[in-house]
């Protein structure tokens, strides 16, 4: 069992990198670098040599290229000696441009005549570079600064300020607290690992994607809270997400006794992740509450009214398009005086919750209702049935004890993947009452060209994905005795 | 047919079964009446369709939901069981006084509920145990029927026991609450031959041990001269020939039955053809006119075809419902095969024989 978990992880992982491997290829490779620019303002303002350059500058932070001005090109070659060749030493600057000729990079000229090399990245060298700084390892090496000597490399113990909590702190770090405890999920956070999927652009210019993806929304909430120096101040400021600031100003130093002073701050309003997250959850727990007991009912009295009543729901709610199920349901919700956009009353009125949860939760029973059913109906004529009723068990033992426990197998594995995958988010009920959730991020992404929250979005969803087959499988271990996880043959 | 001075346990009286079967009627028992006695191995032998699976049903209300009982009565301790409509009540007769053991043991037991929790379930729900009396019964029960180290297999579930363990198991579940009937529909049809015999001799250990009556359906006309004591063979609906083992197999007087014994592969000769009953049994959609066999008869008269003969006494305990055993009807001797097999099965049955004691 251990073995076939580790290897089935292992191939997790492989499959992750496959498809993420295939979506940086084909963004980079067949997507036109140009289209990155149709929603940058910073390249509507530009022209000529300055917008080429610009564009060659982002096309090379982006990942798409290694670009080289002139004078970058002298750094390169003559390292310290490049004064001369950057004042405009022409028999330098040739060598300069031949050197970089050699190794393989394209020599054009901007329309004021200066060289310039650019080496457009293959397949391989894309993918290298995106692995290579996937993972970022905070140490207490990391930082070196020449301003402040006397900064300790070491680790230590200390406190989370916020509730008195042990937590591992860490001087030299890029992070100040390395790993702390607090009431919200997952409990244990940690800032030694990090994944770094590079910065968002052109929306969000410069905040790294899984940044954009977890930070809260809306204005900055200031709670009263304590600081280093003993300061006690209404702030923003999130003290365990503190990273080491090279140039501390006056206000830094009134709050912090180090250098660890650039801090996320909190927010009035959850992040786009966790807005999704409490939607989705809330509506999945009600499917489940309502379809599972119907889906019993409706097999317990097959052909009977509540079964009739039951698939005239299922054949609407599937017949009818959720596009038109959804407007509908939210002019229902207007007459209840229920607000038909989300930011109308926003994240703290209730509200604002009850028809798209409602009709997340409507969307998703009829396929549960439906499948129970089916299920439960194909157990009861099954003959340990026939059986249990020749043990003299009633209809309602018979249903409880072995049909629903035989019924609820394949429905079982599938409630992780509903679970996990709540944070994907709605695409079509978020965009109808435009709740600021996770569901158009991926399209407006594409659509934006935001490569990298492209890539950090099919990450996280191919993850994701893959892990809730993995716990659906092992919960049907639990659940089904006959199944044991093991390679073909057994151990 | 029923004798005075006998422990009468169930008595069925002129018991009539329809089906509802795409708006059509179909009679699938007609006018059976039979008494069983108590203690008895009562073997119920006949050809698919000829309703032996749905007259025992009848007995604990597990007719399909479009078949019911149109006419007759079935007494059991004194209730007639055709007058129950409640499934409450039948839950008081099910699995506690008349226990069903089905024919595939792979199937009859639930998949993901272990094999103990099967076994006290009946327990607990008609004799009231706890969890804990129920269990140490539970035991008890698997060690007699043959299961070894029944404390540690408790808590496995079927998968994890071979075919002819589940059989034992659902034998050890139909007696785990001592019924005074049990019936066994097909219990080793799809048993290998071997665990047959293991499985019909536990079953006859068992019933003398506790007492019980069994009713064996089955066509595996082997089984039924091993273990049983009583003989009925049914032909669309009814039951043609009525008796002891030995007499149904050395001295039967219907044609049919005739039919079915030399139709047995197990005496077939080398070299020659095996004997088959030719034609179809008639549709129960309809009116069955006569002697329901008389068409497929080869002694069938004229008689045969416009009157339904009665049940005519051959000895005490044997009936048979031809004419033939009118006085007034022509001597005809059974066929040869059916003659000389008294020889045959002694052969089969004795040490050796494939229906021999192991």
């Amino acid at each position: 069992m251990k073995k076939y978990i580790l290897r089935r992880i292992l191939k997790s992982i492989v499959s992750i990198f496959a498809v993420v491997s295939i979506i940086i290829v084909m963004i980079y490779t067949m997507v036109p670098s140009e289209k990155v620019f149709d929603n940058d303002a910073g390249a509507k303002k530009m022209k000529g040599d300055q917008l080429t350059t610009y564009k060659l500058r982002k096309l090379e932070e982006l990942g798409y290229l290694d670009f080289a001005s002139r004078l970058e090109m002298c750094t390169a070659t003559f390292g310290d000696d490049a004064k001369a060749c950057q004042d405009g030493d022409e028999a330098m600057n040739a060598q300069a441009v031949e050197a970089f000729a050699a190794k393989g990079y394209e020599i054009k000229e901007l329309k004021s005549g200066e060289q310039y090399a650019v080496h457009n990245y293959r397949w391989y060298e894309l993918l290298w570079r995106f692995y290579s700084k996937l993972v970022v390892v905070d140490s207490k090496n990391a930082i070196q600064d020449p301003d402040n000597p006397d900064l300790e490399h070491k680790y230590y113990w200390g406190k989370n300020p916020y509730n008195g909590t042990p937590a591992l702190l860490c001087s030299g770090c890029t992070y100040k607290y390395q790993m702390y405890f607090n009431g919200t999920f997952p409990f244990i956070h940690q800032n030694k690992f990090k994944l770094n999927f590079g910065t968002s652009f052109p929306t969000n210019q410069g905040v790294a994607t899984t940044q954009v993806i977890n930070d809260g929304q809306g204005s900055n909430k200031k709670i009263s809270q304590t600081f280093e120096t003993g300061l006690e101040e209404e702030s923003a400021l999130i003290q365990t997400s503190c990273q080491y600031k090279y140039l501390t100003d006056h206000l830094d130093e009134k709050r912090f006794t180090d250098h660890y002073a650039t801090c996320r701050s909190f927010h009035e309003s959850p992040s786009m992740v966790e807005t999704s997250y409490i939607l989705g959850l809330i509506a999945l727990v009600i499917a489940y509450v309502m379809a599972i007991p119907l889906g019993i009912s409706m097999a317990q009295h097959k052909d009977k009214a509540i079964d009739k009543i039951g698939i005239a729901y299922i054949n609407l709610l599937i017949a009818v398009p959720s596009l038109a199920f959804i407007f509908f349901m939210r002019s229902i919700g207007t007459l209840f005086n229920l607000p038909d956009k989300f930011p109308q009353l926003g994240f703290k009125d209730i509200r604002s919750y009850i028809m798209p949860v409602l009709i997340l939760a409507l969307l998703q029973t009829p396929s549960l209702m439906m499948w129970l059913r089916r299920y439960m109906i194909d157990q009861s004529n099954a003959d340990y049935v026939k059986f249990a009723r020749a043990k003299g068990l009633s209809q309602r033992e018979i249903f409880r004890k072995h049909i629903l426990r035989n019924a609820i197998i394949p429905i079982v594995n599938g409630i992780p993947g509903s679970i996990i995958l709540c944070i994907s988010g709605a695409l079509i009920t978020e965009s109808a009452f435009a709740v600021p959730g996770m569901g158009k991020m991926l399209p407006d992404a594409i659509k934006q060209t935001n490569n990298n929250m492209v890539i950090t979005l099919v990450f996280i969803f191919t993850a994701l994905s893959i892990l809730s087959v993995l716990i659906g499988d092992l919960l049907m271990t639990v659940v089904d005795p006959r199944i044991s996880l093991t390679e073909k043959g057994g151990e | 047919m029923s004798e005075q001075g006998k422990n009468i346990i169930l008595s069925v009286k002129d018991l009539e079964v329809k089906f509802k079967v795409r708006d059509r009627v179909l009679t699938a028992i007609r006018r059976i009446s039979m008494d069983f006695e108590e203690g008895k191995v009562v073997a119920i032998v006949g050809e698919s369709g000829s309703g032996k699976s749905v007259f025992t049903k009848t007995f604990t209300g597990m007719l399909e939901v479009n078949g019911e009982v149109s006419g007759g009565e079935i007494w059991f301790e004194g209730q007639d069981l055709t007058k129950i409509k409640k499934d409450s009540e039948w839950e008081k007769i099910r699995g506690k006084k008349i226990a069903t053991v089905f024919q595939d043991p792979m199937t009859s037991l639930n998949p993901v509920k272990t094999i103990g929790d099967q076994i006290s379930e009946v327990i607990i729900k008609h004799q009231g145990k706890s969890k804990t009396e129920a269990k140490k019964m539970a035991i008890e029960m698997m060690g007699k029927v043959g299961i070894k180290d029944p404390d540690k297999r408790y808590d496995e579930y079927p998968f994890m026991y071979s075919g002819g363990m589940r059989q034992r198991i659902v034998i050890a579940i139909a007696l785990a609450c001592r019924p005074r009937i049990l019936i066994c529909d097909e219990p080793t049809t799809a048993l290998d031959v071997t665990i047959q015999a293991q499985i019909i001799r536990l079953i006859k250990d068992l019933s003398e041990e506790y007492g019980f009556t069994t009713i064996y359906i089955t066509h595996d006309l082997g089984v039924v001269a091993n273990v049983a004591d009583v003989v009925a063979v049914m032909y669309a609906g009814q039951i043609i020939e009525y008796g002891n083992v030995d007499e149904i197999f050395y001295d039967s007087r219907h044609p049919y039955t005739w039919g079915l014994l030399s139709s047995l592969p197990q005496l077939g000769e080398k070299g020659e053809d095996l004997f088959a009953i030719r034609g179809t049994p008639p549709s129960l959609f309809e009116e069955v006119k006569g002697d329901a066999f008389a068409p497929r008869s080869n002694y069938a008269m004229k008689i045969d075809y416009e009157q339904e003969p009665p049940f005519f006494k051959v000895t005490d305990t044997h009936y048979a419902k031809t004419w033939l055993l009118d006085p007034r009807a022509p001597k005809v001797e059974p066929p040869a095969a059916v003659r000389e097999l008294h020889a045959r099965m002694q052969a089969l049955t004795s040490k050796g024989g494939i229906y021999g004691e192991r």
